[in-house]
Parts: C-alpha cells; sequence; structure tokens
C-alpha cells in the first residue's frame, strides 16, 4: 500500500481513544460512580466557591488602600501567576514523561506510519491539558473573583482566558523539554528516578518559596517601620524575565480598562517559540530517547540487605516477616510510589513551619486560649493527614498484590494472616508519622501539657482505627487490575475517606469536650465537680471504644470479604 | 519484503542482538527461534519501530526504517507479544481507530472491520468494550488490526499463547492465507511444531547471533540423525536439555 505523510490524520485524531474511551466509560456507569461524582462535585463546588468568595473579598478591601491596594493588588497577581509557574513546569515534567515515553499506547502509536510531528503535537496538547486543569480550576474562580469585585467587563474575562493558555503552554513545554533532556542522559529504566528528583525539588521551593514571604511579619504591628522590607521581599521573586510577571501585568491592565499588549504579545510568542523549539528536539531526539526508556539489560535496584537484617530478628513467624520484606522491598522500589510521600512530608514540613512562626503570644490574655484550640485544629490535622496517607498506601495494599494474589491464595496462611500482616505493616509508617507531626506541632506551639499527652495517646488510638478502616476495606473492595493511584480514587476509596472523616470530626468532639471543660476549669482555678469528671471520662472511654470498634470490626470484615473471594 | 543488515543493539556493555542478518521474502513464513533472552524479540521490536538499532540497517517493502519510518510502517503489520489495546474502546472503535493511523479512509473502513472481526471470529463482540474479552480474544483482535491494512509484511511475536486449539487452527489458516496471496511473515516462536508445521525457512538465534537457517529439513539435517524431530535440533544447537540435572534435582 502506497502511504505518504499526507494520508496521515491529524494530530486530533490520535487524541480519539481518549474522547471515545470517556465517552464509553459515561455511558456504562460502574458501581459508586454517583457517588463519587456527587461527592467530588460537592467538594469541588465549595472549593470553587470559596476561592471566588475569597478573592472577591481581598480585593474589595484591597479597594479601600487606593494606590497600596492597587499595588497589592497587581503584586498578588505576579505572586498568583509565578506559584502555578512553578507548579505547571514541575507538573509538565512529570507528565510529559508519562505522556511521552512511559505511555502503554505508545507502543500501539509506534508501531503505525504517524509523523512524529503529529504525534508530538497530539501528545504535547494531552501534557498541557493533564498538568494544567487544576491550575485553570483554580485560577478560573479567583479571576472572576477579582473581575467581579472591580466590576470588570468582558474584555477582562477573554483576557483571561487568552492569557491563561500561553502561560500554561510555556512551562509545560519547558518541562517537556527537560524530561526530554533527563530520558535521553540518564541510563535507560531510570527515567521513573527522575519523578524522586523531581519530587524533592518541587518540595524544596515550596518550603523556599514559603520563607520567602515570611507572611507572619504582616502580623507584628511593632515590626511596621520593616513594611519596606516586606513589600522589597515580596517584591524580589517577581521578576520581569518571567511569564508570571506578564500575565499577572496583562490582566492588572486589562483590569484598569488599557489593554498591555507588551506582555501579552510576550506571552504569546515566547509560548509559540517554546512549542517550536520543543517540537524541534522533539524531532531529533524522541525516538532515542524512547529507544533508551523500554528496554536495559538489568533494572537498577537496591538490594536493602539492612531491610532482611532487620526484619530476620522480629518475632514474628516466617509467614508474617517475609510478607513484610516483599511489601517493603516492593514499596521502596517503586519510586513513582514514595515519591508522592515525599509531596506529602513537603506539606507536613510547610504546616510545621507555620505553627513555629505563628506568634500567638502577642495576643494578650488570649495567647493560652488560643494555643489549646489549636492544639485541636494540629489534632485534626494529624487526622486528616493521616487518613490522606492510609487512602493512599495503606488503603491499596490488598489491591496492590494485583495479579499476584494468586501466591497468597495458593499458599498454606490464611487470609487473617494475609490480612493482619498487611495491617502491621501499615501502622507502624503511619502512626510515627502523625505523632511526630502531633508532637512537633503541640511542641512548637507550646500547648497545655494535658493537651499533649492527651493527644499523642489520641493519635495512637486513631492510627489504630484508621489503618484498620483503611486495610479492612481495601480487602472489601479490591482494584486488582488498577495502580495504587486508581484503587485510592475508586469507589471503595471514595467511601473510605467520607467514612475517615466523619471519624475523625467525632473523634475531635469526643475528646474536645473534656479536654475544654479541664483546661478552662483550670483556667478559672475551679475544681471540676464529679458529675463533669465522669462526663470526662466517659467521653475518654468513648474515644478509646470508637477506635477499637472501627478497628476491630474494619478488619473481621476484611477477612471475611477476602475469603468470600474464593466463593 | 523484510531485510534486515547486520543489525546490532546493545544496552551499555551487553549486546542483546550481534550482527543479525535475515530477508523475509514475498510469501514466505519465516519462523525466528531461540530460547529465552536469545534476543528474538528485541530483533522484531526494532523491525516494528518500537527500539532504535545500535547499528545495522531495516528494510520493509524496500524503504529504509530509519530513514522513510512511515512509509515502511505503513507496509508491515506487528503482533507483539504483549499487546496493548484500549481496554475502554469496543473491538470496533479500536479497528477504525487502528486503520486511521494507516491512512484508511473513513467510509471504506466499515465493511473492512466487520470483515476482519468476522475472520477472527468477533463479529458479534464488536461493540463490547476490550476490558471484557479474555486472552484469546484480545490476541485475535489484535492480529485482526495488524491485516486490517492489508500489509506486505508482517512481524509476529509468539502468536499461539494462550490460543486455544481452535483459535490457533484459526491462526495458523490465517498466515497460510496470507502468505499465499505474497504477505511475508517473520514469527518468533517456542512451539516448535508450530515451526515445523507453518515455516518454510527458519532461523535459529542464540546469544544475539544467528546460529543455523534454512528449510525445516535443513535444521534437521543439522542433527545426529536425519530423522532427528526440530526440538531434538533446537536444543542441541543451542544448549542440550539438561535432564540429567533434572534427574539429580528431583
Amino acid at each position: 500500500m502506497a502511504f505518504d505523510s499526507a494520508q496521515a490524520k491529524p494530530f486530533p485524531y490520535l487524541l480519539l481513544p481518549s474522547v471515545l474511551a470517556s465517552r464509553n466509560r459515561a455511558r456504562r456507569r460502574e458501581r459508586g460512580d454517583l457517588t463519587r461524582g456527587l461527592m467530588f462535585g460537592a467538594i469541588g463546588i465549595l472549593v470553587v466557591g470559596a476561592l471566588f468568595q475569597g478573592s472577591f473579598w481581598l480585593t474589595t478591601q484591597l479597594e479601600s488602600y487606593e494606590e497600596l491596594g492597587d499595588y497589592l493588588l497587581r503584586l498578588g497577581l505576579s505572586w498568583l501567576f509565578m506559584t502555578f509557574l512553578s507548579f505547571l513546569a514541575f507538573s509538565g515534567v512529570v507528565t510529559a514523561l508519562s505522556t511521552f515515553f512511559l505511555s502503554e499506547d505508545l507502543r500501539l502509536l509506534l508501531t503505525a506510519p504517524v509523523p512524529v510531528r503529529r504525534l508530538f503535537h497530539a501528545r504535547f496538547f494531552r501534557t498541557v491539558g493533564q498538568s494544567s486543569w487544576m491550575v485553570v480550576i483554580f485560577l478560573a474562580p479567583v479571576l472572576m473573583g477579582v473581575g467581579r469585585a472591580r466590576c470588570a467587563g468582558l474584555a477582562f474575562y477573554a483576557t483571561a482566558v487568552l492569557t491563561t493558555v500561553p502561560f500554561a503552554v510555556i512551562p509545560v513545554a519547558a518541562g517537556s523539554l527537560m524530561t526530554l533532556l533527563l530520558v535521553n542522559t540518564f541510563p535507560a529504566r531510570r527515567a521513573r528516578d527522575i519523578l524522586m528528583l523531581m519530587g524533592l525539588l518541587f518540595a524544596a521551593s515550596l518550603v523556599i518559596l514559603l520563607r520567602f514571604i515570611r507572611p507572619e511579619q504582616l502580623m507584628r504591628v511593632e515590626s511596621l517601620p520593616d513594611l519596606t522590607d516586606f513589600f522589597s521581599t515580596l517584591q524580589s521573586p517577581v521578576t520581569p524575565m518571567l511569564p508570571s510577571f506578564w500575565a499577572g501585568e496583562t490582566l492588572f491592565a486589562s483590569l484598569r480598562g488599557a489593554p498591555d499588549w507588551l506582555h501579552f504579545s510576550a506571552l504569546w510568542l515566547t509560548a509559540g517559540a517554546a512549542v517550536v523549539l520543543t517540537r524541534m528536539a522533539n524531532e531529533r531526539w524522541y525516538f532515542t530517547g524512547f529507544s533508551r526508556s523500554q528496554e536495559a539489560p538489568k533494572a537498577r535496584f537496591t538490594e536493602l540487605r539492612a531491610l532482611d537484617a532487620v526484619v530476620s530478628v522480629l518475632p514474628w513467624t516466617p509467614v508474617r516477616r517475609q510478607m513484610l520484606v516483599k511489601d517493603l522491598k516492593i514499596f521502596l522500589r517503586d519510586v513513582s510510589q514514595w515519591s508522592q510521600l515525599l509531596l506529602l512530608l513537603a506539606l507536613v514540613m510547610v504546616y510545621l513551619y507555620n505553627f513555629r512562626v505563628l506568634d500567638l503570644e502577642r495576643i494578650p490574655y488570649m495567647s493560652g486560649f488560643l494555643k489549646n484550640i489549636y492544639a485541636f485544629v494540629n489534632l485534626a490535622m494529624a487526622g486528616f493527614v493521616m487518613a490522606t496517607v492510609a487512602v493512599r498506601f495503606v488503603f491499596p495494599a490488598v489491591s496492590a498484590e494485583g495479579a499476584a494474589f494468586w501466591i497468597i491464595r495458593t499458599s498454606p496462611i490464611s487470609l487473617r494472616d494475609f490480612l493482619w500482616s498487611k495491617f502491621w505493616t501499615g501502622l507502624v509508617p503511619v502512626l510515627f508519622l502523625t505523632e511526630i507531626l502531633t508532637i512537633a506541632g503541640n511542641e512548637l506551639l507550646g500547648v497545655d501539657p494535658f493537651l499533649k499527652v492527651m493527644a499523642a495517646i489520641a493519635i495512637v488510638f486513631m492510627s489504630f482505627a484508621l489503618v484498620g478502616l483503611a486495610i479492612g476495606m481495601g480487602a472489601r473492595y479490591p482494584r486488582f487490575s488498577a495502580d495504587p493511584t486508581q484503587v485510592a480514587g475508586s469507589y471503595g476509596g471514595v467511601a473510605f475517606m467520607i467514612q475517615a472523616v466523619l471519624f475523625v470530626i467525632v473523634m475531635i468532639v469526643l475528646l474536645g469536650w473534656p479536654a475544654s471543660t479541664y483546661l478552662f476549669q483550670r483556667f478559672r482555678r475551679v475544681p471540676i465537680r464529679t458529675s463533669q469528671e465522669l462526663l470526662m471520662i466517659g467521653c475518654f472511654t468513648a474515644a478509646a471504644v470508637l477506635s477499637i470498634t472501627v478497628w476491630l470490626t474494619s478488619m473481621r470484615s476484611g477477612v471475611q470479604a477476602l475469603n468470600r473471594l474464593s466463593d | 519484503m523484510i531485510a534486515i543488515y547486520d543489525l546490532v543493539k546493545t544496552y551499555g556493555k551487553f549486546t542483546a542482538v550481534d550482527g543479525v542478518s535475515l530477508d523475509v521474502k514475498p510469501g514466505e513464513i519465516h519462523g525466528f527461534l531461540g530460547p529465552n533472552g536469545a534476543g528474538k524479540t528485541t530483533t522484531l521490536r526494532m523491525i516494528a519501530g518500537l527500539l532504535k538499532p545500535t547499528a545495522g540497517r531495516i528494510e520493509v517493502n524496500g524503504h529504509d526504517l530509519a530513514k522513510e519510518p512511515e512509509a515502511a510502517k505503513a507496509s508491515l503489520g506487528f503482533i507483539p507479544d504483549r499487546p496493548y489495546i484500549y481496554e475502554k474502546l469496543t473491538a470496533g472503535e479500536f479497528l477504525r481507530f487502528h486503520g486511521g493511523l494507516f491512512g484508511l479512509d473513513g467510509n471504506g473502513i466499515g465493511p473492512r472491520v466487520t470483515e476482519m472481526l468476522e475472520l477472527f471470529e468477533l463479529g458479534r463482540w464488536e461493540n463490547e468494550l476490550v476490558e471484557s474479552f479474555s486472552h484469546g480474544m484480545k490476541q485475535r483482535l489484535v492480529m485482526s488490526a495488524a491485516f486490517l491494512h492489508r500489509p506486505q509484511a508482517v512481524v509476529v511475536d509468539e502468536p499461539m499463547v494462550g490460543l486455544d486449539p481452535r483459535g490457533a487452527r484459526l491462526i495458523k489458516d490465517v498466515f497460510r492465507r496470507m502468505a499465499q496471496r505474497g504477505v511475508g511473515i517473520l514469527m518468533s516462536t517456542h512451539t516448535l511444531e508450530v515451526a515445523q508445521e507453518m515455516c518454510d525457512r527458519i532461523s535459529i538465534i542464540l546469544k544475539g547471533k544467528i546460529i543455523a537457517r534454512g528449510t525445516v529439513s535443513d535444521i534437521r539435517a543439522m542433527g545426529d540423525g536425519a530423522n532427528d524431530h526440530l526440538t531434538e535440533v533446537f536444543l542441541k544447537l543451542t544448549g542440550g536439555s539438561g535432564l540429567q540435572e533434572i534427574d539429580e534435582i528431583v
């Protein structure tokens, strides 16, 4: 058959499978799709509404400061875009690695007579979409809030759309180029290790970004003479050479009704140039990079002998020891798994850093009270971190056995032993992480010793309950053919999150009332009445009983569900 | 139809394919045999355009794969050992998309898709999602995709894995019929009976190098006795069966 490149379909044709797959998925609903849709929809509407209201309120407030308000709004827009710029560049690298090199359908597309340029356009389009949808969802209500507060006309919203497109394209193109470079530089099969590297860089940049702003300075009335310093700190990372500055300037000008063609053109020209440059580099090096990422004589891995040595001395049965070794080695050797944990750790660091700089002492009489309130915020936050870690890393534990689950089912071990082994493997890191988070947070805040002890004990109970719930529900709703991220977002994962959040809220209520009663009475130097004491003990006992019940019943129902698999 | 010259593929210091040359003539079924890790799949994936050769040249239907990749791929059908199919597409949607990649016109593709699905006994599954297919059905779907655009050469890696006897018989018949129409087929397989039954010529690869080539009779003649079964000759050429060690261990 004669074939020339003119016969090849234009690049949107290569996006057809995604479109058809989405349509088919929408037509054939799976169990729990409606619940998941409603839940995510409701959360989405809440978040979008809050962002809109927040930016509307802030812009309205700034308006009362006249020139200073304008200056802060202008700076704020640049900051907003600069934050997204770093996120988009990082997201571009990670997504390009998947869309250009690791995606399985490439094995099909590359055997077809698809010109490299068209493949690039299709993949780049997908990369931009996948990397930036979250930014767009976040940005849209914020800009709408700003526009509404300033009574902006349609031209502002049109400018916002036309600014966001090139603004998203530039960092994603840079990220794709970076990925191409890395895949061609690193030895084959280590492409996924890049994710880890990027995760670390992103985590570090988040922390540095926060250090740069030092928002706590705004709260210090006595530091007002340093306000100029504060503004110069704010101004320092906003360089006119970055697309974030151009985007901010374009939108600010549009808000005032005067188009800024210079920065608008700079955005589009740079976006065009970035795409052309990335495309040229792809035409030159893509196939070499793809080929390198496919095969290698030997995969690089860490032997983790120390792990074998440590586990061998644990007073467990050989079955449980080997299960632990297997789970840990698989987890530690899969960079894409634990690099996500790094991002979470970065957020935890930022969270703790906030406690460190939070200067509650400046509020006379109230500092002690506020500190103790914050102790509960900290406990709730640790609970939510626990739920998030559990849904991503513990809930998929049974599903992670995947196609190899037959090994467990045909081995002479009970499914009860199997599930409890998964429980202990999940419990230790979750407990460790959240205990550190709670103890460090309370320590940095300087809360009452009674609350410190209570929070530390509560975390132990909550960890047992939430890890048990995650393991049990993971066994009840396994998805053996899906990857862990998909498992976390499945019907069972969403159901777990709902129950976990409810559990955390109930625990906070059960612990909050007796603890606040105790502190309040002590603050007023009034002895606690016997009836109050009894109620306090009742609440603490209820919290403990609730945790133990959730833990054990979840595990039992998980074991029953696993046994039913062979029915 | 398919011609490769001095093909080399190295990964660092390891040479997976070491100067392999072979040609598949129109209408020929060429068996590509070798033990696990000998370099068969790497060679086939280079011909399909999935791996870049370190050295050497590949021609498909007279087109140099490195210089005219689209033209070379357009006349080739590839059936991998671990095929990828979009699980959320129906069989019909997948075939129509695949045809489009090879420039098949939108109007003419419908009857061709139906024809191929009927040929591979998947007609009543045209509107079912691929995710509901068994392994054998997926294998047959990939084969219908590979033959959809009427390729002049086909590269197939382990075609019989996961097929029931009826499916295996069907595939053999299709391959024979295609070969009779002039399609050159390069087929790797571990099923030596299949190679013996179907192949006009056989190449045996070991540690990246071709160690034997010829018709089935030529290969069998390389054994100790003229009536040796292909399996015996294959084991002899590639390093023996190690039966004695098995006895000792058992």
